[in-house]
């Protein structure tokens, strides 16, 4: 009986306690997000940034081959003419409207292939959740990379640097 | 049914396919027959094949008596190539596909790469060819042309000398098309560039169409200029409404916004071609003066409503007014509309106060007092006719599309056309005979036509018409007119058999209706076809379908002015813009007691307005139009209606319906069979009977 | 020359004149001359090229836009048609007003072995004028252009319709004091020559 009771009990627990304690010392593979941000793989595509060039003038052209190559149509792009005294980009056009719709978007990188002049590029900004559905349209305002080379920068999160927003319903 | 004609064939061969074709048929048309395709850039079905971009090559051979074929060494250009017995021609040769790939990669040595933000990119025949047909790679590294970009031609038409490879389509469609020769190469080599003389404005009423013909990003519209990419638009078949030559569009859009108009293929009617008052007239749709919601007077001002109050008040201001109430306009409606809007003022409101026509003289038309169609020939049949008289209009102007295919006429089977008109117009570039008279004497010029004839006993007429126009003797009409006696003498000698173009504005002249009696008999006693044009874009339907009792325009304002009229409804128009006397139509509209304005965009009568009834544009609504030559087409709906906007045929039947209950139209489509029921003519524009290209009414 | 030169902008460049604005200038002898032209040709579209001729001489050797004008209105012809007929040919002076004297130096391979470009320094030396370019005071222009035709005389030049080669410094030194003294232009006279080539004794 008691033979029993150890082989078939205590035996077991002790198996596996011992797998526990071989695990420990292995590596933690959790990371505590969003304190900590695991590094991303380098072809890994996520939010989209429209591009400057070092002179601070945009990249974009205005030219909508990005939403021609769309496959979920969520790119919307109104073109305008540069004047020299208003000058986006180089050249005659510029995009006076751009929006990509982040709900409909699968990050196929489709975008940043078709662009002529590497305006549009998928970064490693995961944090996409939003809480209205309207912030989800990206207009250019927000696409746009505030400096030549800011959407370069490797991404931190937002959590590790501000406070999380307070839910509102 | 006429016998067949024999047209003589020729045996050749195509890619060692036996096949019978026309004699002196085009190498590049005849491959079509076989659905093959050889890509090109110069040559045009409606223009002289000229053979200067090269692109079109192919292997030519013969066949010798032993059966084998000799090849000519060089390959030839399929444009200008007609068939011939015994031909061999090869579209798919290895020696072909380098040679298109060697003429690609020379026209894309100076062809800058910025398809990105070219207009033309996407749909750009450039580009598909330099895809199906083009070396990948370009061996040239040394620096391209350059010359500034975008360089307006006109207020249109946006010029980049980089694009254009020299193909000449533009300047052939000047020379040949439009007839103005405005454009020309001017420089030579690779500096040759199209413009117009000194750079100066490209004037041309048909500049729009050497867009579209352009095979590359050249010529490029400035109203179009980045305001989408070809994969942005959604692109439906409409019909122009700007005139009444009822021409057929594709209509762009993009976001529930009107973007450009093209032109589609209607044989019978553009051909594919479009003047520029249609392909750059349509931006009421987007016009920020759109009328959206009903509005309704509140002191001075107009505030808006909803539709019950405005039914309401055009109900109680309306109803049972019997010859107190009146409506005017239509002409810019479809028939449906305006076989509604005669229904509820006939049998509803009970008055035959209705009338679309704007002229100065409205006793009775012509047609009507000597009992002949107004409209007797197609656009096409003008294309065969030997000789025309154009009489008392500036074709080019008035109806474009009309003027392109009289000059088709000459230009193709050397038509000989009688211009009369007292000032210059487009169509006395290629006149037999100018007949200039002073203005105001069209009935002189026309009598003395008419007893030209007569006198040579040509024909024969009433004794009362022949003593009317004995004493217009040449001698006497040059008196009066100033035009040559020799001239109107030349001119008679030509008239045999021909078909008479005028348009409605002779209406406006003085002695229009005169003129236009005697061009009616002067069409009966020469066996011609007597045509009066109507210039707006359903005036036709209006026309047909509407009453000819009651009264006519100028009692309805002169009843009005004169505080006669309860109510006035006006029917999309604007009497200020078309009737000849401002003052009175002021008069007429601050006395009537009712002012119902029913439109699509603001306009002057407005601040007349006791209510305004906004309609949807045509593009916005199903319906169909009645062109110049009678033929009915329909506009399926391209747009959503704009704001709470309604098509005119549901207003008129939902008030038609609030006074006297019975089954509503759920759509055109039943009011067009009503249409048929009640007018024969109709019977085979009913939906389903309508056949694509329009049904012409005869 | 041939760059597309903005007139400018939309609003502000003159309209294509009608028929009635252009501006008729050909004397009587021009007139005469071109009414015995049209008898040559069956259609005025022939006329187009000596006619072009006798504007360059009424005009004082140069096709300014009024020329041409003119030669479209005097043959029923589109201005722009006549003008790329006119600067499709290069001895119509059709971009820039010359000299009264056009001096063109070939430059092809016998007269370039034999030294043109040398003759080209000593002008812009001489005359301060490289290809293309006028004189301040207006007497010369000089061109360089192709195969003249005359490898046997290389280096040659062609004044007005004379040949000269070959030629060397001091002989063009010589030309040039010999044609300040010519009051004719030879640029004139050139077109003249062309325009009784085309034109029988009897009819002038």
């Amino acid at each position: 009986m008691s033979v029993n009771l150890v082989k078939g009990v205590v035996k077991p627990i002790l198996a596996g306690f011992g797998i526990t304690a071989r695990r420990l010392k292995h590596k933690k593979v959790t990371v505590m997000y969003p304190e900590q941000i695991r590094e991303q793989y380098p072809r890994t595509r996520w939010r989209h940034f429209l591009t400057r060039y070092d002179s601070g003038l945009e990249r974009c052209i205005g030219c909508s081959l990005c939403a021609g190559a769309c496959p979920a149509r969520c790119i919307y792009v109104e073109a305008k003419e540069n004047t020299d005294t208003e000058r986006y980009s180089p050249g005659e056009r510029y995009a006076v409207r751009y929006e990509i719709n982040m709900i409909r978007c699968i990050f196929c990188g489709y975008c940043q292939e078709a662009c002529p002049t590497g305006a549009i590029v998928l970064r490693k900004n995961f944090e996409l959740a939003d809480y209205k559905r309207e912030d989800f349209i990206y207009t250019k305002e927000r696409l746009l990379e505030e400096y030549p080379g800011q959407s370069d920068e490797p991404f931190k999160g937002h959590y590790a640097t501000e406070p999380a927003p307070v839910f509102q319903g | 049914m006429a016998a067949a004609v024999q047209i003589e064939t020729v045996n050749i061969t195509i890619n060692d396919i036996e096949i019978a074709v026309p004699k002196g048929e085009l190498i590049v048309e005849a491959v079509k027959r076989l659905g093959l395709e050889i890509p090109i850039f110069c040559y045009h079905p409606r223009m002289k094949p000229v053979g200067m971009c090269r692109m079109c090559i192919v292997e030519v051979g013969f066949k010798q008596p032993d059966g084998t074929v000799r090849k000519m060494p060089k390959p030839q250009a399929a444009c200008t190539l007609p068939a011939s017995e015994g031909m061999a021609v090869y579209t798919d040769t290895e020696m072909v596909h380098r040679d298109r790939k060697g003429v690609l990669e020379f026209l894309l040595i100076n062809h800058p790469l910025d398809c990105p933000i070219c207009d033309r990119g996407g749909e750009c025949p450039l580009q598909n060819n330099t895809l199906f047909y083009g070396p990948s790679t370009s061996r040239y590294v040394e620096l391209k042309r350059h010359a500034p970009k975008a360089f307006p031609l006109s207020k249109y038409v946006t010029l980049d000398l980089e694009r254009c490879i020299q193909c000449g389509r533009c300047v052939r469609f000047t020379e040949e098309i439009s007839g103005d020769s405005e454009l020309a190469f001017r420089f030579r080599g690779a500096n040759m560039q199209p413009s117009t003389f000194e750079l100066r404005d490209f004037e041309s009423k048909f500049s729009g169409n050497v867009i579209e013909i352009c095979p590359v990003g050249a010529l490029t519209s400035a109203k179009y200029r980045f305001r989408a990419r070809p994969w942005d638009l959604e692109t439906k078949p409409a019909v122009c409404t700007v005139c009444s030559n009822g021409c057929n569009v594709w209509f762009d859009y993009r976001v529930g916004k009107m973007v450009r108009i093209n032109g589609r293929t209607n044989e019978g009617v553009n051909e594919e071609w479009t003047c520029d008052k249609g392909k750059f007239g349509h931006e009421f749709y987007n016009s920020e003066d759109r009328l959206l919601t009903p509005l309704v007077r509140e002191g001075d001002q107009l505030v808006p409503t909803d539709w019950a109050r405005v039914y309401s008040d055009v109900i109680r201001a309306f109803a049972n007014g019997g010859d107190k109430v009146a409506a005017l306009g239509g002409a810019a409606n479809s028939n449906e509309d305006v076989f509604m809007l005669n229904r509820l003022m006939t049998g509803i409101f009970g008055t035959k106060n209705l009338d679309h026509r704007f002229e100065r003289n409205l006793v009775t038309g012509v047609g009507e007092k000597l009992g002949v169609s107004e409209v007797q020939s197609t656009i096409a049949s003008l294309e065969d006719a030997p000789s025309m008289l154009v009489f008392g209009t500036s074709l080019a102007d008035e109806l474009p599309i009309v003027f392109l295919r009289v000059r088709k006429a000459w230009f193709k089977n050397g038509a000989k056309v009688v211009v009369a008109h007292h000032a210059p117009t487009d169509a006395d570039s290629f006149a037999e005979v100018i007949l200039r008279y002073k203005e105001g004497t069209e009935a002189a010029v026309a009598s003395g036509l008419l007893s030209l004839l007569v006198s040579a006993g040509k024909a024969q007429v009433p004794a009362a018409t022949a003593d009317a126009i004995k004493p217009f003797t040449p001698e006497h009409v040059e008196q009066l007119s100033g035009v040559p006696a020799e001239k109107l003498r030349v001119a008679a000698e030509l008239l045999e058999g021909a078909p008479i173009i005028t348009t409605r504005s002779m209406y406006n002249q003085a002695s229009g209706v005169d003129a236009l009696e005697a061009l009616a008999g002067l069409a009966m006693v020469t066996n011609g076809k007597f045509n009066c044009y109507s210039l707006q874009a359903n005036a036709e339907g209006a026309t047909l379908l509407g009453t000819k009792e009651g009264m006519h325009t100028h009692q309805i304002l002169n009843a009005a002015a004169a505080g006669e009229l309860k109510a006035l409804w006006l029917v999309n128009v604007d009497p200020f813009a078309l009737y000849p006397d401002r003052e009175l139509v002021q008069q007429a509209l601050e006395n009537v007691e009712f002012l119902a304005v029913q439109g699509t965009v603001a306009s002057e009568a407005m601040h007349y307005a006791s209510v305004v009834l906004p309609q949807c544009a045509p593009a916005e609504m199903d319906g169909t139009y009645t062109n110049v030559e009678r033929r009915v087409q329909r506009m399926r709906p391209v747009l959503k209606p704009k704001g709470s906007t309604k098509p005119g045929w549901n207003i008129f039947s939902e008030i038609a319906v609030r006074l006297r209950p019975a089954t509503p139209f759920f759509n055109p489509g039943e009011v067009m069979a009503e249409i048929a029921k009640e007018n024969p003519a109709f019977e085979g524009a009913t939906y389903d009977k309508l056949p694509a290209e329009g049904f012409v009414i005869r | 020359m041939s760059e597309l030169t903005q007139i400018g902008s939309i609003n502000e460049r003159p309209r294509i004149p009608t028929r009635d604005e252009v501006e008729l200038n050909f004397s009587d002898k021009a007139i005469t001359e071109l009414e015995a032209l049209k008898t040559h040709y069956p259609e005025l579209k022939a006329c187009i090229l000596p006619t072009l001729w006798i504007a360059q001489r009424e005009y004082g050797g140069f096709l300014s836009g009024e020329a041409i004008a003119e030669v479209a209105y005097r043959l029923q012809r589109s201005y722009a048609e006549v003008e790329g007929v006119a600067t499709f040919y290069s001895m119509y002076n059709t971009a820039h007003k010359p000299g009264k004297h056009k001096i063109e130096l070939c430059t092809c391979l016998s007269c370039h072995l034999c030294g043109t470009y040398r003759l080209r320094d000593f002008l812009k030396e001489k005359l301060g004028i490289g290809h293309g370019e006028t004189t301040a005071d207006g007497l010369f222009t000089v061109e360089e252009v192709e195969c003249l035709d005359a490898c046997d005389r290389a280096p040659v030049i062609q004044v007005g319709d004379t040949y000269h080669g070959p030629v060397d410094e001091g002989y063009l030194s010589k030309l040039i004091d010999d044609l300040r003294a010519n009051p004719e232009s030879t640029v004139v006279k050139m077109a003249d020559e062309m325009v009784k080539v085309h034109i029988r004794a009897s009819e002038r």
